[in-house]
């Protein structure tokens, strides 16, 4: 199963909530709108999405909760909030005789699936026979007739009656014999009135126990209307989600029957017979996001919370050790907080309409350079920055190395010295930057500061 | 096929338009204004008191025509900046997108197909001025650079057997897509206008498959060329070939097994049967219900066999469509027919125009 993608959008918009020294607005959005893209990408309903992204907003801007609560709660509120969207697990109870009707769009998988449930209870000891009933598609029956061989179970079917419920009559008794019957229906649109009208009636006739829709996993936005549709007309007991192996997530069908709902049973996970799962909305979220359970989950926040890193950042500080690299983390960390913006807006005089919108891109591509300068360094002169102003041939040779310009280095040098300057004040010493502190920093580097 | 999206687009386009009218008639009464008092000097601190003021007046008369509603007076706000600047910003231009955006993914539109979309906008229409922007244009625009019209299916298949025959088409695609429905609906297509066709059960693997494509072909009274299953599907089409060289027949349609893109062992087969039969045309069979994948999927196909177009199946179900823009952008390859139906005649020419004019722009 090819989760990856969604799993990796997920679990980076966990890493950032935990790392993060603030959430603030823009990193809250941020991360809302990442995990956004992947519930799109994985087809799941548009306006799920967004109803989604909105309680999380929520959360995320509540003044009254704080720190690791917050953060906690959050990482809580998405584990749940895609967990609902799977929907609840429910096994499929078989009775001592069950019969089960199949239906679905066309090539959604429906006789391949239903051999594979065949041989899947004919080996838990279910004398299973199957029926066919699609007199529609040329060969259905010879592939139905071909999968029973191969799973080895009996197959009703008639090659040349056209109608359904002709067949329903011809095997009635001699189904009677048979603990599970899985009957496999024609191909159908849910919007097709005349087909829908086919399906009651051979419902009206067959009274199966259960009826179940088979989904494909990479059906898009449409998931939603079909699922309704046959909810609609036959009040579908349950879904099973096919070709789980291809690349989709699966988003669009799985949700759409959460919506519903109704349950999905099963997952089809390849061509082989035996390549069918029962479905685990538990563990299908923790093969998602890669881990354990949420208690797991939550103390993984607490422990690889930015506490220690701002523990540390204040412990470096106090031995008046500040690197380059340490300004490195630190311009990160503001980038992210959008403090460019903040300060800029704080400075009297610079009004908004004075900034240009690029701003932010040059400073990240300024960021780039800068980082592969410090790579370029030597560990000497990323302790002590001092040293290259005092030999510039070594400025000369991390330019060349890290193909970037002096001039940028001295840029780089000139921000350093502010910052660890800036470092000085009490309130980001005590590990807490708040915007009375920002105010502060920015009058003192009124001027001084040139983007 | 396409009625809920034409719809939306055509709601939103009005909500746009109306959105700019609405905005554009304020700002004339502030140049008016601005007139009226005379500057002397264009100071820059006069000139914010004097916005100052007149934002106040505009509200005033927002209170008093009572019409718009509260979102958009902040909007005005926010544009009254641009008093002296009436191009469509960058923010401006994203505020109007996201109406798109959400329409567009409503409709099974993928999620990178939208932002192409949105890339080709906003290049087109960033600082052009706000008057000048026939939304309705662009985004026809916008959509039409996506979309590529398919040559004329026979023309091209009659203008290569002038040089060479038979004329091989390959068809591939995922498990349940519909391929061998088609390819009954493609030959019964070219028999329509007069070429003679075989087909080839090349999809050895799925229990009955050679079945389904028999009856087809006796419906269709067209020649087909078989092996057992399990057989080497490039060989199976490797015959149909050589069966039309001797029989002098025009076109050999070869049906392939479904296959999953990320499974490398079938994307390797499929490479092997377009190295033995060498196909003239290579078409990708996708659904018009398939999601987001839709993208994954004919970009894989697209990267190992370079396909020739692209035919979507289950057009009738899908009252969305979009899967036709998300494919066409990845595959920069034109989508030649739309399955419409369970009837051989069930297959549409695709037309961009069409499709285009179907969404009302």
């Amino acid at each position: 199963m090819v989760l990856e993608k969604l799993g990796e959008a997920i679990n980076a918009g966990i890493k950032k909530i935990t790392n993060a020294i603030f959430l603030d607005k823009k990193l809250i959005d941020g991360i809302v709108r990442d995990i956004q893209r992947s519930l799109i990408e994985a087809d799941v309903n548009i306006e799920l999405v967004f109803a989604l992204s909105e309680r999380i907003k929520k959360v995320a801007y509540d003044e009254s909760i704080k720190g690791i609560d917050k953060k906690e709660q959050l990482v809580k509120l998405i584990h749940d909030e895609i967990l609902s969207l799977l929907g609840k697990k429910k096994e499929l109870k078989l009775h001592k005789k069950t019969s089960i009707m199949f239906l679905g769009l066309y090539g959604s998988g429906k006789t391949t699936t239903i051999a594979k449930l065949a041989l899947h209870y004919s080996k838990r000891g279910r004398k299973v026979a199957l029926l066919g009933l699609d007199t529609d598609r040329p060969a259905a029956m010879d592939q139905l007739e071909q999968m029973a061989a191969k799973a080895k179970v009996q197959a009703f079917i008639d090659k040349v009656e056209k109608d359904p419920l002709k067949i329903i009559k011809k095997y009635e008794s001699a189904l009677k014999k048979y603990d599970l019957v899985l009957i496999d229906t024609a191909g159908r649109d849910g919007l097709n009135k005349e087909l829908i009208k086919q399906i009651k009636k051979l419902d009206k006739e067959l009274k199966p126990d259960y009826r179940i829709l088979i989904m494909p996993a990479d059906i898009g936005q449409v998931a939603k209307t079909q699922s309704e549709e046959f909810q609609k007309a036959l009040s579908i007991d349950g879904v099973i989600i096919t070709r789980m192996d291809g690349t989709s997530k699966g988003g669009g069908a799985l949700t759409a029957c959460a919506e519903t709902k109704a349950p999905v049973f099963f997952i089809g996970t390849g061509e082989q017979l035996h390549e069918i799962e029962t479905f685990e909305p538990v563990a299908f979220i923790n093969r998602l996001l890669g881990m354990g359970d949420l208690q797991s989950l939550l103390e993984k926040v607490k422990s690889a919370s930015s506490e220690s890193e701002t523990k540390r950042m204040e412990d470096r500080l106090k031995e008046g050790k500040f690197t380059l690299l340490d300004l490195y983390s630190q311009l990160e960390q503001m980038n992210k907080m959008g403090s460019i913006d903040k300060l800029v807006g704080m400075i009297p005089g610079m009004s908004e309409a004075k900034v240009p919108k690029d701003l932010l891109d040059k400073q990240e591509s300024k960021m780039k350079h800068w980082k592969s300068a410090i790579s370029s360094m030597t560990e000497k002169e990323i302790e002590n920055p001092q040293i290259l102003e005092k030999e510039t041939s070594r400025i000369k040779r991390i330019a060349k190395g890290s193909n970037t310009t002096t001039t940028e280095i001295r840029e780089l040098l000139k921000q350093y010295k502010l910052l660890k300057e800036m470092m000085g004040l009490d309130g980001i010493q005590e590990g807490k930057i708040d915007q009375k502190t920002i105010q502060k920093m920015a009058k003192k580097f009124k001027g001084k500061i040139k983007f | 096929m396409f009625g809920s999206l034409k719809e939306k687009l055509k709601n939103w386009i009005k909500k746009s338009s109306e959105k700019n009218t609405l905005e554009k008639t304020p700002k004339k009464e502030i140049i008016k204004k601005e007139k009226s008092k005379k500057t002397p000097k264009k100071s820059s601190k006069k000139i914010k008191k004097e916005e100052k003021k007149i934002k106040e007046e505009i509200l005033e008369d927002e209170i008093i025509e009572n019409t718009q509603t509260i979102e958009e007076k902040s909007k005005e706000k926010k544009s009254f900046f641009g008093v002296f600047k009436r191009f469509l910003t960058e923010e401006k231009f994203e505020e109007l997108f996201k109406g798109l955006e959400l329409i567009l993914l409503q409709n099974n539109v993928a999620y990178e197909a939208v932002q192409a979309v949105r890339d080709e906008l906003s290049n087109n229409l960033i600082g052009k001025n706000i008057k000048e922007i026939d939304l309705a244009e662009e985004l026809k625009k916008g959509i039409g650079s996506i979309l590529i019209n398919p040559p004329n299916f026979i023309d091209e298949i009659k203008g290569s057997l002038e040089v060479k025959s038979p004329f091989v088409i390959l068809v591939c695609g995922i498990n349940g897509s519909g391929k061998t429905t088609t390819i009954a609906k493609l030959a019964n297509y070219l028999q329509k206008n007069s070429l003679s066709v075989c087909l080839a059960a090349a999809d050895t693997f799925r229990a009955a498959s050679i079945e389904q494509i028999e009856v087809h072909a006796t419906n269709l009274k067209i020649p087909l060329i078989k092996k057992d299953y399990g057989s080497d599907p490039a060989s199976v089409g490797f015959e149909g070939i050589t069966y039309a060289k001797k029989n002098s027949i025009d076109v050999v349609l070869i049906d392939t097994a479904g296959r999953m893109q990320n499974s490398a062992s079938l994307m390797r087969e499929i490479e092997k049967i377009v190295k033995v039969t060498k196909p003239d045309m290579k078409i990708y069979l996708g659904e018009s219900i398939t999601g987001n994948d839709a993208i994954e999927q004919a970009k894989t196909f697209n990267d190992s066999i370079n396909l020739t177009g692209i035919i979507l199946s289950k057009a009738d179900v899908d009252e969305k469509g979009g899967t036709a823009i998300s494919v066409a952008l990845v595959t920069k390859k034109p989508i030649l027919f739309l399955g419409t139906g369970q009837n051989y005649e069930d297959l549409e020419i695709f037309d961009k125009d069409k499709l285009i004019e179907k969404l009302g722009l």
